[in-house]
């Protein structure tokens, strides 16, 4: 291995570890450090950040990290991210273009900007519709955005049923094949995905994240 | 059609091949709770099959295809030996009853105040009588009043049978707004009541029939399901309640006299209830000079804050967790239940179980003062994290599948999930303090009087609470639990008419908060989450 790549390999990891110890100071140095050294933007992203957060995720998993802990990490994820991208050259920036939002007659978004947060951190292109969004929106922005994967949350067990009426319009309106469908939220389960013709559904951010990471690449295979 | 013997009750039922065992149990009037109406996630309907080797099955997720054999827990000696709480703080005031009677010529009348509203044979003039109702989510208590002395006759406590149905009150708007579901809730209520009727009037020996008024202190949603009313408008944004309150109702599924009625106290907001309405006049918040918070802790945390007069008022979803559900040895208040705990200074712990035997699970009240003490002596964290078991300074923490839980006995502990549990549903109940606080533009130390109502919150002690974080710290010496003051102002209601319109005057200027909705909720919950 070349001392450049050692170099590298050194930066990614650092930075990685920076994001699960939740040191801002430090990760933003890194970021600034592989920006100077000229590394590829995209793999710090993907190994350095996305990699870092899925750490993240799994210490959620395992009940070592709490919603706040995910918070203060996808924050300086994103920090990172966006230092990385500063003076990014003209290489193909983003994977693929996520719409995100909490389904119609529902307002409780803090489970959704976790999600939005660590699928931007895992290098998506992520379109937040905030809260309360009609099925109309969702459909009208994925096109518009040209987005790959519609992302639909909900808090509340009344408002389940509104998350099919997104795919019924796409359904209705021909553009069902055009994109791939994931939900989530409190009351949801994987058979429920199934029920309304979803494509995925995903129990937490960074399952959410695997999920994309999975179901897109099936799809381009 | 397969058939469905269930062998402790000695009750047999047909159902359609697919259906399952839950669907099955209800078919035959047989009571097996469902607190997530059948989503296959709270794990609370466990049955056995006689042809399964499995230790159990969850009965919700179970189809029967073949004449099937199922054993259930008895869940009915639980329920009798639970804790409910029927009296709370109450104020002196004048009668002023709804209802009198005049005897003429053989007749009794029954006078409403906007007139006659029956006439009875003989002279009943000594004979009237109400019914003050808290209906909870999970509860209910039944009190009968004497109308002409104001004396309390007899108090009646029972699980709000709709909980079989739907646990937590979105999922019971969710049963209730599809197929018949409001019927069913309805009715399965009436039910409770009647039974509740009739023992209150054998114990105090007095004539159903001469009960006049009943008054409903419960939940915006709770109402709407007593009354037959669709709630569905109550789980969407922008949450609107179908009824305000301050109305009469028919009272004709109940054994109660033929002219009676059933009164509802004025509704805040979709989720800040008439029982919060009762509370607020029982607790008479906006009568005092003084800084006051009045919180119900409980599923929902319904809360309202009163500065010299002026009121805020908002609601949180603490979710179940204080009710032992979604914790891994959560239960009821019920016999067996693990429900004080403290950690002394020698860091030796002690706890006491209800019905005096051996620990078989953890309630609400335990569940508080556990995690608090483990919080206060650093076994978890500011974060909400155990720490290392070989740094606890208290015995107890272990490994359990490879993570690591706080063992009171070997088969009952608190797992890392269950502490985020916790951490959630005091998180919500603290943030909407937080809220309150900020609408009125105050600080917590301002509050002079901090008042936990609910049968729930009784049980409580003031230093888990603290501990916990559940409330700020500068609430420390301001608490007192004040009951079920539900029930004691749904009592005012009976015994004095002129606090219907007073109230109803009130409610409209109670500044409502819809804290999802509200700006900066985010960080205000996020914050509030560690201890």
């Amino acid at each position: 291995m070349s001392r450049k790549e050692n170099q590298k390999n050194l930066l990614f990891t650092a930075l990685a570890q920076a994001i699960i110890d939740m040191e801002e100071e430090s990760a933003t140095a890194i970021a600034k450090e592989i920006v100077r050294a000229d590394f590829s933007s995209l793999s710090a992203i993907e190994i350095g950040v996305s990699g870092g957060m899925e750490q993240v995720g799994l210490l959620y998993e395992s009940g070592e990290y709490f919603i706040p802990d995910l918070l203060v990490c996808a924050e300086i994820a994103e920090t990172a991210v966006s230092i990385l991208l500063e003076n990014a050259p003209k290489e193909p920036l983003k994977k693929a273009c996520v719409v995100i939002g909490t389904v119609a007659g529902d307002t409780h978004d803090i489970g959704k900007n976790i999600v939005a947060l660590f699928l931007e951190a895992a290098g998506y292109q992520v379109i937040d519709l905030g809260k309360d969004v009609s099925a109309q929106r969702f459909v009208e922005e994925a096109v518009t955005h040209h987005a790959d994967v519609i992302a639909v949350s909900t808090l509340m067990t009344t408002t389940m049923g509104n998350i099919k009426d997104v795919i019924d319009l796409l359904v209705q309106e021909n553009k069902r094949h055009l994109f791939t469908v994931i939900v989530g939220g409190k009351p949801l389960s994987e058979e429920f995905a199934k029920e309304i013709g979803a494509d995925g559904y995903a129990e937490c951010a960074i399952g959410a994240v695997r999920l994309v990471n999975k179901l897109l690449q099936i799809k381009s295979a | 059609m397969p058939k469905v013997q269930f062998s402790n009750s000695a009750t047999s039922v047909f159902v359609p091949d697919g259906s399952t065992v839950l669907e099955a149990a209800r078919i035959a009037n047989i009571t097996l709770e469902a607190p997530c109406n059948g989503m296959g996630t709270c794990g609370k309907c466990r049955i056995k099959l006689e042809s399964e080797q499995a230790d159990y099955v969850l009965a919700c997720r179970t189809t029967v295809e073949e004449d099937v054999t199922v054993f259930l827990e008895n869940k009915e000696q639980e329920n009798r030996s639970m804790k409910i709480l029927g009296e709370g703080q109450s104020f002196s005031y004048t009668l002023k009853p709804c209802i009198v009677k005049n005897y003429d010529a053989g007749k009794t009348k029954v006078i409403h105040r906007t007139g006659i509203v029956g006439t009875e044979e003989g002279d009943t003039t000594k004979s009237i009588y109400g019914i003050s109702v808290d209906i909870g989510t999970t509860t209910l208590v039944t009190t009968l009043i004497d109308l002409r002395t104001g004396e309390s006759l007899a108090t009646e406590h029972a699980l709000n049978p709709q909980s079989e149905y739907a646990q937590d009150v979105l999922s019971r708007i969710h049963f209730a707004s599809k197929d018949n579901g409001i019927e069913i809730l309805q009715t399965s209520l009436n039910k409770a009541l009647n039974g509740m009727i009739e023992k209150m009037s054998k114990t105090a020996h007095i004539d159903s029939n001469h009960i006049y008024k009943l008054v409903y202190s419960g939940n915006t949603a709770m109402l709407h399901m007593a009354c037959g009313i669709d709630p569905k408008s109550l789980g969407q944004y922008p949450y609107v309640s179908q009824l305000v309150g301050n109305t009469h109702v028919s009272a004709n599924q109940l054994t109660v006299s033929p002219f009676a009625k059933i009164y509802l106290p004025p509704i805040i907001s979709a989720f800040v209830g008439a029982d919060i309405t009762s509370g607020i006049l029982a607790s008479q918040l906006f009568a005092r000079g003084d800084t006051t918070i009045f919180i119900d802790v409980g599923t929902n945390g319904e809360m309202v804050l009163a500065r010299k007069g002026t009121l805020a008022a908002t609601s949180t979803a603490a979710g179940p967790a204080f009710e032992g559900m979604n914790i891994t040895c959560g239960m009821r208040a019920a016999e067996g239940a693990l429900e004080r705990f403290s950690i002394d200074e020698d860091n030796q712990i002690s706890y006491s179980v209800i019905g005096g035997g051996k620990a078989r699970g953890i309630c609400g009240s335990g569940l508080l003062d556990l995690t608090g003490e483990l919080v206060r002596s650093g076994v978890i964290g500011k974060n909400g994290k155990f720490i290392l078991p070989e740094k606890s300074p208290v015995k107890g923490l272990g490994k359990l599948d490879g993570k690591t839980a706080f063992f009171i006995t070997d088969e009952v502990y608190l797992t890392q999930k269950d502490v985020r549990q916790i951490q959630l549903a005091k998180g919500a109940i603290r943030s909407g303090i937080e809220a309150l606080l900020i609408q009125l533009d105050m600080t917590a130390q301002e509050v002079d009087r901090v008042e936990i109502a609910g049968s729930f919150g009784y049980h409580l002690s003031e230093s888990s609470l603290l501990d916990l974080g559940l409330l700020p710290p500068d609430f420390k010496g301001k608490v007192s639990f004040v009951g079920n003051t539900s029930s004691s102002g749904g009592a005012a209601f009976l015994l004095n008419t002129d606090f219907r319109d007073e109230m109803a005057a009130l409610v409209q200027t109670i500044e409502k908060i819809e804290l999802s909705n509200s700006e900066g909720f985010e960080k205000l919950f996020v914050k509030a989450l560690g201890f």
